[in-house]
């Protein structure tokens, strides 16, 4: 299968099951600023997600950010500074953590779950899962859809790709692009799984056919809003960045102070919202 | 403006400190330790040898590892805890025996692969029954860190005279608390960012996550700030810093969001053993990651002669 009809068969999959999201407020989390909820909503499978949503009080419309799910079994709950400047959603993925009723992901194990074959992959799901949540998001009354952004890795990239409505995407780290190449760097996990695989036998060749449909640089080109991509080693991103229709490279500092400072200021700018530290001075 | 360097965060020492943590270590004590350790070759290396550790702790709870030695290299090897963060889940730790140590990345009891008792989830687990220190989800979770150490002093491949612990975040708080309970044992502690310190202090300086889950929990229950107060000093690592032994090296990032610099500093001038503290400006919870493992790994290897 290649890569348009890949994923144009998740789309058709995703466009039959209705998403039936609930919303229950958490009153422990709402605040004078903003009111919380938990949201359940079925992605492919079917399977039922979860999601933290918070939305300003007052009047809208207003920004919107949509916050894919890192690797790892927990997302943080969205911050108090981003829940008071836009309607923002972050995404637990099938296995991650308050979606986990019938799977829940193994670390280390998620990243090659599934991973000899594309049809099988774990990831096929979770990007679904992620695109269900950016229509849920896109689809909100209280959301400006002039102003939508969306931040994380590859996921955020790929979502991005295939449901146009994102002015702005805030790419923080990448864990797919040239996943085959990095895994050579060290034995650090996420991406020694790819080594503990290939040392269990499976072929090269499948691990980067599998790898390919999810890798950042085949959905960039598609990406219609403006990007920031958080870049570390600007040769080894280079062609991620010429993949983009419109990105800028922000070169990380590792000062994580001042980088999470520009990465909030870049995405506040974009949205016509104040810029807020993390950090209280 | 800010002043962490000198900023006033206090703990009041409950009375029983000490008792609380001898009756928690004499729970553990009347279970065997039982370690069973299952050889993992599909995740070995040509240079690492992996394996599934199981072990029984507080409670009677089986509480999961990875614990993981170099192939080649003398045995007996010196011997390092990793201890995990707050959301993270413990990694495999190869690359620490890649340096010639035995490393147990140990799960404490809520981790997945040691939740099918005790599972408060995440967010969750710092306010887990926070009113009570005898109940509080914490409890355990700092005595299956303690009872990891057991299990290396128990393995005929680890020299237990050269011990360590390595974390960050709740990683670092847990390694004073842990070298504070086994003052005897612990040769050296590296701890970046420490969490759990100034516990009440800290969520008065942040919005972030976890300390944020303070605040959400008194603002649904304002009433229960003092019996919170009381409960957390138990595991504050302030309360645990004077009773630590070993040479420890802190970390700390000056716009930590998470933990707050206050608090890393506190912990500095309650420590009464043989300390180095270094800061680094613009730093928030990475607290100079990734050049400080440099110095952490040098640290370790002056106090742990891995290779030797």
């Amino acid at each position: 299968m290649n890569f348009d009809s890949y994923w144009a068969a998740v789309d058709d999959e995703l466009a039959v099951i209705p998403g039936r999201p609930v919303l229950d407020i958490v009153p422990a989390r709402t605040t004078e600023e903003a009111t919380f909820y938990s949201l359940r909503i079925t992605s492919t499978g079917p399977y039922r997600v979860y999601g933290n949503l918070s939305i300003p009080k007052g009047d809208g419309p207003f920004p919107a950010l949509l916050i894919t799910p890192r690797y790892g079994s927990v997302n943080n709950i969205p911050h108090p500074n981003d829940r008071s400047r836009y309607v923002v959603l972050s995404l637990m993925h099938r296995g991650q953590r308050l979606a986990d009723e019938g799977f829940a992901a193994a670390y280390p194990g998620l990243l090659t779950m599934g991973i000899d074959d594309p049809a099988t992959y774990i990831y096929r799901g979770i990007a679904a899962d992620c695109l269900r949540a950016a229509e849920f998001l896109l689809g909100l009354a209280e959301v400006d859809p002039a102003r939508v952004a969306i931040s994380g890795d590859d996921l955020a990239v790929l979502t991005a790709a295939r449901r146009p409505g994102f002015s702005a995407v805030r790419v923080t780290d990448v864990l797919f692009y040239r996943a085959i190449e990095a895994r050579l760097k060290s034995s650090l996990y996420p991406l020694e799984e790819l080594n503990d695989c290939l040392r269990a036998g499976l072929s090269a060749d499948a691990l980067s056919t599998t790898l390919s449909y999810f890798d950042a640089v085949r959905h960039a080109p598609a990406v219609a809003g403006r990007t920031l991509l958080a870049v570390d080693d600007p040769d080894w991103s280079a062609s991620l960045l010429a993949a983009f229709p419109t990105a800028e490279a922000y070169q990380v500092t590792h000062l994580d102070g001042t980088d999470n400072d520009f990465l909030d200021a870049w995405l506040a700018e974009q949205s016509g919202v104040p810029a807020l530290s993390k950090f209280i001075a | 403006m800010r002043d962490p360097e000198n900023a006033t965060v206090e703990v009041e020492l409950p009375d029983d400190f000490d008792d609380f943590w001898a009756a928690g270590l004499a729970d553990c004590a009347s279970y065997p330790l039982d370690p069973v350790l299952t050889e993992m070759p599909a995740l070995s290396t040509d240079k690492v040898i992996v394996y599934d550790l199981r072990y029984t702790s507080y409670g009677g709870l089986r509480i999961a590892g990875w614990y993981t030695v170099p192939r080649e290299g003398p045995a007996p090897y010196p011997a390092l805890v990793t201890i995990p963060g707050y959301i993270s889940e413990p990694t495999i730790p190869k690359e620490w025996s890649e340096l010639g140590y035995a490393a147990l990345a140990v799960a404490p009891r809520g981790k997945l692969r040691s939740n099918d008792v005790f599972n408060p989830g995440y967010p969750g687990l710092l306010t887990h029954n926070i009113v009570d220190p005898n109940t509080y989800g914490y409890r355990g979770f700092y005595l299956d860190v303690v009872r990891s150490v057991e299990v290396l002093l128990d393995r005929p491949d680890v020299d237990n005279l050269r011990i360590g612990l390595q974390g960050s975040s709740q990683g670092g708080g847990l390694g004073i608390s842990t070298a504070a309970l086994l003052p005897d044992v612990i040769r050296c502690v590296a701890a970046g960012a420490p969490y759990l310190c100034g516990i009440m202090t800290a969520p008065t300086l942040t919005r972030s996550y976890p300390y944020e889950e303070i605040n959400e929990y008194l603002r649904i229950h304002p009433k229960d700030v003092d019996r919170v107060r009381e409960s957390v000093a138990y595991y504050d690592g302030l309360n645990f810093a004077p009773k630590v032994q070993a040479p420890t090296f802190l970390y700390v990032g000056l716009e930590d969001d998470v933990c707050p610099p206050e608090t890393g500093f506190a912990l500095h001038r309650a420590l009464a053993c043989e300390k180095t503290l270094r800061t680094y400006p613009h730093c928030a919870h990475h607290a100079g990651l990734p050049d400080v493992m440099r110095i952490v790994e040098d640290f370790l290897a002056e106090h742990l002669t891995p290779g030797r």
